[in-house]
């Protein structure tokens, strides 16, 4: 008999309970199984969505670095805009796009949003179809949306599913900002010192290093961790921060560049991510979220979602886990496109 | 399928369920049957959806069931963990999952959807499918569902989960997923709906908001989420109510008796109490140390594996009358057994 391991689906919070929901090995109970092409996003259940598969071949783009697929783009104007999830591609050497059948090798990343890790990408074009954007407010729970799943070259394919919570701000709405050290706290002395600084981070190109001895930041004293939390609370990441520091018991001053947490620290992965395949790198602190259950990976975000009328609801930008995606629903799109893209009168 | 059900489960049923079973005592079975057959609609009649008019009309049903449905969809705080659950009647029975309720007679909190809290108690639970009872606590008038009793559920419907994903979360609400019955077997129903921890113990609908089963497990691949069908639930009904622990494993352990003594063996036969552990049933009987347990409820006690042996295979809360012999007499104390 076949056997197949199952996880117990119970949220824990603590290690202790953790220990207490081993692995299940289940047997494959025997029985009649729905056909593959039959099920949610099977091929003969997705021929009912053709006509959405048409608009995301024409107004979403596959962006590629070389030959491999890291995300989807949304067309926003005819002339070459697009939008896509930037730290997705922001490793990408060899930024190649194709929307519908026609391949872009010259990609420009005009800019970016940490905010909504949002990139707008130029390619020279004339008249690429634009998606449509839905203006009727936010869709309801359980309304049908679409998204862009696999793709072959020319060929797109859909993945469906529901909207499926209250849209809402997650994660505090801003992307937490870090200079890339740890800390150890002398209670008595009432001192900070660094016990570690992570590679790639601001505080390693600062040169900081372990052993130095925090005395102030932003020309306040430091005393405890709270003291510094609270200057980094009010900071974007591209900020700097003016650390002063005792090393060998002189005092040295560097200017640290901060960065967003996700790209320095290695995450914890918890019990739910262990069980979720690919997801996202960034996919929390979004002032604004419509979430679905349209199983993507984490490089099929940065597209449109498609409500049953073709319009486009929101633009995918994080799979969080295996039943939650996130998208940026439409109404915020307008004000995060005016900002991102050149203003007439620069240079 | 016929299943006979406990008269209790009567009570909860909507007024469409009522009717068909008025036209079954008038002795019509041929017209249930086919009013049975009339009610399924054409989304599971048809292989699958072929225009965006049958999409629309799953869109549909399945937004009517929606409000109803995620009232009485609620969280399941265990104190260091959390599931789901749902309601199944006014006075606010809730059916979840072995798994998330842990045991008979745990104190628990249920969360509905709005933030509300109440504290709830579990009832009995099947340990080999993972089905579960609990009851809230205070009494009142409690959004429930209605349970697709006549079982009218098949491989390829069109279904949908709620649950608390992740653990509750009243900003985001109650998560809905959609899919289809993938495998019906006895004693499992599979679907393509995802579910994840926190999720355990919500409830299965079909798109008419009747409850077909309840969230227990996941496999690796996205299409292999396991419910636990009502039949089981059914099944075992009047049990669970009277707070029974069925069945043995894998999704909830029985709970061990214990008398809270350490002992060692005696020559003269019987077992010396070494120890007496605090506030434990052995204290609080008066059981000391230096006691000689000669007999359990009129059994001689051989050694001290097989007296420890013997509590263990009792339920807790059993009472047992121990034979000791303390300075030089025999008396005899009972004792309410504990639980480890």
């Amino acid at each position: 008999m076949m056997k197949r391991s199952k996880s117990k689906l119970s949220w824990a919070r603590s290690r202790l309970v953790v220990c207490g929901f081993a692995l299940i090995c289940a047997p494959l109970v025997q029985g009649q199984q729905l056909e593959a092409r039959l099920r949610l996003s099977g091929s003969t259940t997705r021929e009912a969505f053709e006509p959405l598969r048409g608009i995301l071949q024409q107004c979403s783009a596959v962006v590629y670095d070389g030959w491999k697929s890291i995300s989807f783009g949304v067309v926003i104007t005819s002339d070459g805009y697009l939008v896509t999830k930037a730290s997705e591609i922001e490793d990408a050497k060899e930024l190649n796009v194709r929307v519908d059948k026609t391949h872009f090798k010259n990609v420009r990343v005009i800019a970016t949003t940490v905010e909504w890790d949002v990139a707008l990408l130029k390619v020279e074009a004339r008249d690429l179809v634009t998606v449509e954007w839905d203006t009727d407010g936010e869709p309801d729970h359980g309304s049908w949306v679409v998204a862009n799943g696999s793709t072959s070259r020319t060929r797109r394919r859909v993945r469906v599913g529901i909207i499926s919570a209250n849209a809402r701000e997650v994660g505090g709405g801003k992307a937490p900002v870090v200079l890339g050290i740890t800390l150890d706290t002398n209670k008595k002395a009432g001192t900070l010192s660094i016990s570690g600084v992570e590679e790639d981070s601001g505080a390693a190109d600062a040169g900081l290093e372990e052993g130095d001895l925090i005395l102030s930041a932003d020309e306040q004293e430091i005393g405890k961790i709270e003291d510094l939390q609270e200057i980094l609370a009010g900071k974007e990441p591209g900020d700097h921060v003016k650390l002063r520091v005792k090393r060998d018991d002189e005092e040295m001053e560097f200017e640290v560049e901060l960065r967003t947490r996700e790209k320095i620290f290695e995450e914890e992965r918890s019990r739910n991510d262990a069980m979720s395949g690919r997801y996202s790198k960034r996919r929390s602190n979004f002032k604004r979220i419509l979430q679905h259950d349209v199983a993507l990976s984490e490089r099929s975000a940065g597209g449109p979602l498609l409500n049953l009328d073709g319009k486009c609801v929101g633009m995918n930008i994080a799979r969080v886990n295996r039943c939650e995606t996130f998208a940026i629903p439409a109404g915020e799109m307008p004000k995060i496109i005016e900002d991102l893209m050149p203003k007439t009168n620069d240079p | 399928m016929t299943q006979v059900l406990p008269r209790d489960c009567w009570r909860r049923v909507g007024a469409s369920a009522a009717l068909a079973l008025i036209s079954l005592s008038l002795g019509s079975p041929i017209l249930a049957a086919d009013e049975k057959a009339e009610a399924r609609p054409l989304y599971n009649l048809q292989e699958a959806p072929e225009s965006i008019r049958d999409l629309l009309a799953i869109q549909e049903a399945l937004q009517r069931s929606l409000p109803r449905t995620r009232k009485a969809t609620v969280g399941i705080d265990m104190g260091g963990g959390s599931g789901s659950g749902v309601i199944v009647s006014k006075e606010g029975m809730v059916l979840t999952a072995a798994h998330v309720s842990g045991g008979v007679g745990k104190k628990l909190t249920v969360i509905m959807e709005d933030g509300t809290k109440h504290k709830a108690t579990s009832l009995g639970l099947v340990a080999e499918t993972d089905a579960a009872m609990l009851k809230i606590d205070e009494e009142g008038s409690y959004p429930y569902v209605e349970i697709d009793k006549e079982e009218r559920a098949l491989m390829g419907d069109w279904v949908f989960a709620l649950g608390h994903s992740g653990g509750f979360n009243k900003e985001r609400g109650v998560g809905v997923r959609i899919g289809r019955i993938v495998r019906w077997a006895d004693q499992t129903i599979q679907t393509d709906c995802n579910l994840i921890g926190g999720d355990s113990g919500g409830p299965l609908f079909d798109l008419k908001g009747r409850l077909i089963g309840i969230h227990s497990r996941v496999g690796a691949s996205l299409e292999q989420n396991m419910h636990v069908p009502i039949r089981v639930f059914l099944r075992h009904w009047e049990k669970m109510k009277a707070s029974e622990f069925i069945g043995e494993g894998p999704f909830a352990e029985k709970p061990v008796a214990f008398l809270g003594v350490g002992t060692e063996d005696r020559e003269e036969g019987g077992v010396e109490v070494k120890v007496v552990g605090k506030e434990t049933a052995a204290e609080e009987a008066g059981v000391k140390v230096g006691d000689a347990i000669l007999e359990i409820d009129g059994n001689e006690v051989e050694n001290k594996e097989k007296f420890s042996a013997g509590i263990k295979g009792l339920k807790p809360g059993t009472k047992v009358k121990l034979k000791i012999l303390r300075d030089d007499e025999e008396i005899e104390i009972e004792v309410e057994l504990g639980e480890k």
